[in-house]
């Protein structure tokens, strides 16, 4: 009897599961089918997944509205004049033919023939024109045309742009060599047809408008049937023009760029084999990976750009922020006492688990070491060393009250720095608190200049120290600093004197130079005596591959070393992972 | 609802059991809330369908009270249910003395399984699992205590109020129950926590205890209309005692056994909430409670890592200190109410 | 009957107005810009950030006097028209919702539902007899007594992690579109299972108490020591207790939405399943209030109507309140 009933019961448990569960799928099914069905599954073998770039659902393709676009908005639908090589300190050109200094304010560039500007997949990836110098100047005088646009700066600068069919001349007010040399290869060229491009935008559309079908020149079209707010997906471009030109094209046939929400999920995807490349930081990522021959042996297929610590590239400088206008931050010997209380080789090998390298006391990145001025860095730069701590500490009259530094709230391996920071600041007598607001209000407390101190790495790798210290002093200091630069605060003789040796440097063309090194030197110097930030340790150009689907990724030592593996935005489109890409072929299923 | 209604459907009163007008309505399951509409079964009636705990009468002998404890050591749920929970408050009083580690202290070996160095094994960070944990427990005590008092403190002030007074104080007071019961308590802790961007162990308490008091003032209110027409009371407005002290010295003691009741509840409820609103890294820095070692463990890939002595502790031990509550509460309810007790 | 629903309806529609005031004056009563963070994403030089500041102020609506906003958000709530998000900018916030609730629904129905015909099953054995009373009952307390997030994170590390039985994270896999086909609800149920587990486990203890103490309370009462009386089998008398028993645990399902809610956001939050649950988290995180409000106001709505459709269920289910009510109004 007993028997009976169960059964019923269980029969009865299994109707009711499954018709709560028929509504939620119908309507799954209801709101899904209205989506443009795909004309090819994406799979492993024609496609490579990755993530760690975007923290946020893909909707908008506009590369105006930086730090908004979804992956490959600049890389794989727009492009630059040309790329560099942060590996080997070289430009590439890449719209560009050519181009060089004609005069200290001319500029004379040559754009290659036979570069197509191709609509999106839904439209067919049809050839709608061909670029031509026009675009590059409607982009260029765009710093003057939109005041919303984000390398406004150059309106100051330029006086004209003209082309004659693929030949451009810039005329310039004043030499401008730096600001100029970022336009080159960090500002993608748009598209000037009133057609189909941005020639008819008014300046609305131009700073807010989603580009939700984008025509590009890049190597990839946006698949808008993939794309969903979880992934945005790419096919590749048959007409990309460098493409032709170089040589080079992709072996696979899309490209899916996944939304990361956290980093224990990012690991799950990546260890599961979901994703072949993840550019996010993955804790516990170093014991997963065993040192051993340059192809990096492997847990799983999994390798890194170095088989060993770092394991990864360096991409910017991580400074411990002091705000210069409030006390006791702006006593030079209290942030001397800071800068060597404070344990970098902890940091690096706790927290970060080696998979990060130590900052050399100017800030300055291994790929700029050519431009570290040693003798400067002996005689002015801090190291740590406790007991010159406690000392510096006496000197600067230090009163005892409690200082905060803070970082956004999750950014777990910031914050697990920062614990180690007021560690090894209470050990020398400075009473630190950490301080984990979130994103909002910390940016806030910055931009307000209300903070104490504060974790940041604005600086990413460049060409040269000039975006560095460009960051670290530019001048005026607005009541509210938006912008990301000298969010220290940094005023004063000395800091004027040092604003106008960076716009000297501005000034000065980009051959001569001696002049700009003994800048430079200048530069470095007035850091380290002053200590405006301090640097702490250089954040790694995350990059973990998988070769279960695809292989030949970037490895030092190897073909592919000079190739950045790196999707985030200011690399893919900037460095030369889009040569790394074209690097990769699928792996044969043993 | 309120978390404060975990474990779902246990507590639920029977509703509108009696039929009107067929006299004092029975005890109830736990012999404890009232409907929880109050207005359900019987739209006309003048009293709500109301539970009378059967508690002592005035005066009560002392026959009474060795009664309810002669049941209380006899009662295995309560017995179990008071030794678990009792069993971690001696951990969280002691546990201190036991660890030579500070909870946040970090090492520099990243994470090791259990030994005899780390009882509990270390965290990513290589900090002692065994010392969070019993710090951990402490804080956890703290917002349950905390909370359940504020709920409960605040239900009796409502209760008692909209109880005795009646009226249209009365109504207003119902309304106002009415509308904060209905409203989901971490929905609601989330948009305020998320605006706030951290609550310390204080703000968690308060903000829990500020809408889960509901649950205890309708209770609270139905005992008060019924115990206030009784005689003794009626003795006491006579002999023209205040309300306050009428409320405080005649009424309440009456329904003591039910407010411990209630607390115990919202005390496992707060614990259990705060746990999730730690988890979802609302909660307080640089304290270490239960819910916040969970949310380190899991947002730094203990799973995948296999880091499992970090996150399994931290949540079988809320699981037994507040299915313990639960379970004392069930005991304490079968030790007042003779009805339950047999089987 | 109908003035105990009027009665019903109008203390809904207050609590609605109460919440969903709360949650719009929150932000724009604290210190601080609510439109700072997104600000930030457009990295601009400082005249151009200006710039961008004054389009998106007027554009937000923040340069409105706080009633007029206070006016225009309740007209965008009847017209569901939710504002636009920040974090998904710039897809309006009820399709942003639209998108997601029903991957919150998928999880929270059939756990609600199986959870509470089980749970009350349990319960209905457990007080049936000592034997099992004393297993099933325990093990409910200590269920109950569970946190989400941790039976979720057991549930995905065993199963998921360690022995790599099913997923552990998302509602499907990367590459797969929702549209209707086998593999792609293949896929989802492959998904689905371990959240679903993780809900349908912890909700069922709670019901299982319930019904057992409620079962025990009915066998007590004079109808069922009649019924024995004349010598019923034990099997009548319990399918009696039985129905009449169901009654207060409906309005204790009532009561227990809000735990529902909190159990199925910290378990979207463990599964990263892209439900209401994980956009009410993400919201948070990256402060995008008109999402935050949006999500809020679903999450209201649902409970309240869920709560009302209980209320009419119950009152329909119970002969007694029906025939009181009638004969009240008669």
């Amino acid at each position: 009897m007993f028997a009976r009933k169960k059964k019923g019961f269980l029969g009865v448990a299994a109707v009711v599961l499954a018709g709560s569960l028929v509504v939620p799928l119908l309507s799954i099914g209801a709101t899904a089918s209205a989506a443009p069905k795909p004309h090819v599954t994406l799979n492993h073998t024609n496609t490579v997944f990755s993530s760690g770039v975007m923290y946020s659902p893909p909707t908008i393709w506009n590369p105006n509205e930086q730090g908004s676009f979804a992956t490959g908005t600049e890389g794989f639908l727009y492009e630059t004049l040309f790329l560099y090589n942060p590996i080997t300190n070289l430009y590439i050109p890449w719209l560009a033919k050519s181009g060089k200094w004609t005069s200290t304010t001319t500029y004379v560039l040559t754009l290659r023939s036979g570069i197509d500007w191709v609509s999106d997949v839904a439209s067919g990836q049809a050839v709608k024109g061909t670029m031509t110098g026009a675009d590059v100047v409607f982009t260029i005088m765009l710093a003057k045309n939109d005041p919303g646009i984000y390398y406004s700066n150059l309106a100051k600068d330029v006086k004209s742009a003209t082309a004659v069919g693929n030949t451009v001349t810039v005329t310039f007010k004043h030499p401008a060599a730096e600001d100029w040399q970022s336009f080159l290869y960090q500002d993608p060229i748009l598209p000037s047809s009133s057609v189909y491009g941005m020639g008819a935008w008014t300046t609305a559309e131009l700073n807010t408008d989603a580009n939700a079908a984008p025509v590009g020149s890049g190597p990839m079209s946006l698949d808008t049937a993939n794309t969903n707010s979880e992934e945005v997906c790419y096919r590749t471009n048959p007409h990309w023009g460098v493409g032709a030109a170089l040589g080079l094209s992709f072996k696979f046939l899309h490209w899916c760029d996944t939304v990361n929400s956290s980093n224990n999920v990012e690991l799950t995807d990546f260890l599961t084999g979901v994703i072949d490349l993840s550019n996010n930081f993955l804790p516990g990522i170093a014991s997963l990976i065993h040192a051993a021959s340059p192809g990096g042996s492997t847990y799983g297929n999994i390798s890194t750009y170095y088989p060993r610590p770092p394991y990864m590239l360096s991409a910017n400088t991580v400074w411990l922020e002091p705000n210069l206008s409030k006390a006791p931050m702006n006593n030079l010997y209290f942030r001397k006492a800071v800068a060597e209380a404070i344990n970098e080789s902890q940091i690096v090998n706790v927290d970060y688990s080696n998979l990060v390298t130590a900052a050399n006391p100017t800030g300055l990145m291994p790929s700029q070491s050519s431009y570290v001025d040693t003798a400067a860095v002996k005689q002015y730069g801090f190291s740590f060393n406790k007991t010159l701590a406690k000392a510096d500490l006496k000197k600067s009259s230090y009163s005892g009250q409690t200082v905060t530094i803070e970082c956004p709230d999750g950014w777990t391996d910031w914050m697990a720095a920062i614990n180690l920071m007021v560690k090894d600041l209470k050990t020398v007598g400075i009473k630190a608190e950490a301080l984990f607001p979130s994103y909002a209000t910390r940016t806030s407390d910055i931009e307000d200049g209300t903070y104490d101190f504060a974790i940041d790495n604005n600086a990413s790798i460049a060409a040269d120290p000039y975006n560095y210290f460009y960051r670290m002093f530019r001048l005026p200091v607005e009541k509210v600093q938006s912008a990301q630069d000298n969010w220290e605060r940094f005023t004063g003789p000395v800091a004027t004197k040092a604003w106008n040796l960076v716009q000297e440097l501005n000034a000065t063309a980009m051959s001569a130079t001696s002049t700009r090194q003994g800048i430079f030197n200048q530069l470095e110097t007035i850091e380290l005596q002053n200590l405006p930030e301090i640097p702490v340790w250089y954040n790694g150009a995350w990059a973990q591959y998988s070769s279960t689907n695809w292989k030949n990724w970037p490895h030092s030592g190897t073909k592919t070393d000079q190739y950045t593996p790196v999707m985030w935005g200011g690399w893919l489109g900037q460095m030369t992972t889009v040569l790394a890409l074209a690097q990769l072929v699928h792996t044969p299923k043993a | 609802m309120t978390d404060a209604d975990a474990p779902a459907g246990s507590m639920k009163p029977g509703s509108g059991t009696a039929p009107a007008g067929s006299g004092p309505p029975p005890v109830l399951v736990h012999g404890t809330a009232p409907d929880p509409d109050g207005m359900a079964a019987q739209p006309d009636a003048g009293t709500e369908s109301v539970a009378s705990v059967s508690s002592p009468l005035p005066g009560a002998p002392k026959r009474h009270r060795h009664e309810f404890l002669y049941f209380a050591i006899r009662n295995k749920k309560l017995l179990v249910g008071i030794s678990v929970v009792g069993f971690f408050v001696l951990v969280a009083i002691f546990g201190p003395w036991l660890t030579s580690y500070a909870p946040l202290a970090t090492g520099n070996t990243g994470w090791h399984p259990p030994s005899g160095r780390h009882w509990l094994g270390t965290t990513y960070f290589d900090e002692d699992v065994f010392s969070q944990v019993v710090y951990g427990i402490r804080a956890s005590f703290e917002v349950g205590v905390l909370g359940g008092c504020f709920s409960v403190l605040l239900g009796m002030l409502i209760g008692f109020t909209a109880g005795y007074r009646g009226g249209w104080m009365d109504e207003i007071l119902n309304l106002v129950t009415n509308v904060v019961i209905v409203i989901p308590l971490f929905a609601m802790l989330l948009i305020i926590g998320g605006y706030l961007h951290q609550l310390s162990l204080l703000w968690e308490a308060a903000l829990i205890g500020m809408f889960s008091w509901p649950w205890a003032a309708r209770a609270i209110r139905a005992q008060t209309f019924t115990l206030k027409n009784r005689e003794f009371v009626g003795l006491a407005r006579l002999s023209g005692e205040s309300s306050s002290k009428i409320i405080w010295r005649e009424i309440a003691p009456n329904m003591s056994s039910y407010l411990m009741l209630t607390f115990i509840l919202l005390f496992g409820g707060a614990i259990l909430t705060a746990s999730f609103i730690d988890f979802v890294g609302l909660g307080p820095q640089g304290v270490v409670t239960l819910g916040t070692m969970m949310n380190n463990a899991f947002f730094w890939d203990a799973l995948d890592l296999h880091i499992w002595w970090w996150f399994l502790p931290p949540g079988a031990i809320i699981t037994c200190i507040v299915g313990g509550l639960y379970l004392t509460n069930a005991g304490l309810d079968e030790v007042f109410n003779p009805k339950l007790r047999s089987l | 009957m109908r003035r105990y629903f009027l009665k019903k309806i109008s203390i809904y529609l207050l609590t609605f107005w109460v919440a969903v005031t709360i949650d719009w004056g929150i932000p724009r009563l604290m210190p601080g810009d609510p439109l700072q963070v997104f600000l930030l994403k457009f990295q601009a030089q400082p005249d151009a950030q200006k710039y961008l500041q004054a389009y998106f102020y007027k554009a937000f609506g923040f340069n409105q006097p706080l009633w007029k906003q206070y006016l225009y958000y309740w007209d965008g709530i009847f017209h569901w028209n939710l504002g636009v998000s920040m974090f998904y900018y710039p897809t309006p916030v009820a399709t942003v919702i639209g998108q997601h609730i029903f991957y919150t629904m998928g999880l929270l129905v059939p756990a609600i539902v199986c959870a509470y015909f089980v749970g009350n099953r349990l319960g209905a054995m457990a007080a049936r007899r000592k034997v099992l009373d004393n297993s099933i009952l325990p093990a409910s307390y200590l269920i109950s007594g569970t946190p989400y997030q941790w039976f979720a994170m057991l549930l995905a590390f065993f199963l998921g992690a360690l022995w790599h039985l099913l997923p552990e994270s998302n509602a499907f896999a990367f590459g797969t579109t929702p549209v209707w086909t086998w593999t792609f609800i293949g896929n989802f149920l492959e998904h689905w299972i371990l959240p679903f587990l993780s809900l349908f486990f912890i909700m069922l203890g709670g019901w299982a108490i319930g019904m057992r103490n409620l079962i025990i309370y009915e066998l007590e009462s004079d109808y069922a020591h009649w019924l024995q009386m004349l010598g019923s089998p034990a099997r009548l008398v319990r399918r009696y207790a039985y129905r009449n028993a169901v009654l207060p645990q409906l309005t204790g399902l009532a009561l227990a939405l809000g735990t529902f809610v909190a159990g199925q956001i910290v378990t979207e939050v463990v599964f990263n399943y892209q439900g209401v649950g994980l956009l009410f988290f993400n919201a948070i995180t990256n402060s995008d209030i008109f999402l935050m409000q949006g999500a809020f106001l679903l999450v209201i709505i649902g409970v309240l109507v869920a709560n009302f459709a209980i209320d009419i269920v119950y009152v329909l289910v119970d002969p007694r309140t029906r025939v009181s009510m009638m004969g009240a109004e008669g």
